[in-house]
């Protein structure tokens, strides 16, 4: 069974369009992440995954393991 | 030590930003990066694989150029 959920992290260090894609590429990629959009200016990523494969923490390791810094701000549950 | 040089594709401070982390998290490195020229060189013991894999995490392309 499908659980969805929606997460928005806070990330610093990006600072061109290149930096956005990487992360959509990658992180979009992980098993279980559904959609991933991230906004530059905002320096946030939203990312709508399922929560039986990943977590907003494993989300926000992933990000930081690519070399940003993650922040978990806020998260929700999402049908 | 050996110097690996290695291009990878940044394209912005972000880019090299990101690389400077992932390698400062690996330990027993010295590190040099050059962003106009899209190079990084990197003093370390470890394996050319290893290296490789660390700088893959940022997403970006990685090729590796040899020893200097």
């Amino acid at each position: 069974k499908v659980n969805l959920c929606t997460v928005s992290l806070g990330v610093e260090g990006m600072t061109c369009g290149s930096c956005v894609q990487s992360i959509e590429q990658r992180i979009g990629s992980l098993p279980g992440v559904i959609h991933i959009k991230v906004s530059l200016e905002q320096k946030i990523a939203t990312i709508i995954f399922d929560h039986s494969q990943q977590s907003p923490e494993s989300l926000s390791e992933a990000v930081e393991d690519m070399g940003f810094e993650s922040s978990l701000s806020e998260s929700s549950t999402a049908t | 030590m050996p110097k690996h040089e290695f291009e990878v594709a940044m394209t912005c401070e972000g880019c090299s930003g990101a690389v400077t982390r992932v390698l400062n998290k690996l330990e027993g490195v010295t590190f040099e990066i050059d962003l106009p020229q899209k190079l990084v060189w990197i003093e370390s013991d470890k394996d050319v694989e290893v290296l490789m894999q660390t700088l893959q995490k940022c997403g970006k392309e990685v090729k590796y150029n040899g020893t200097k």
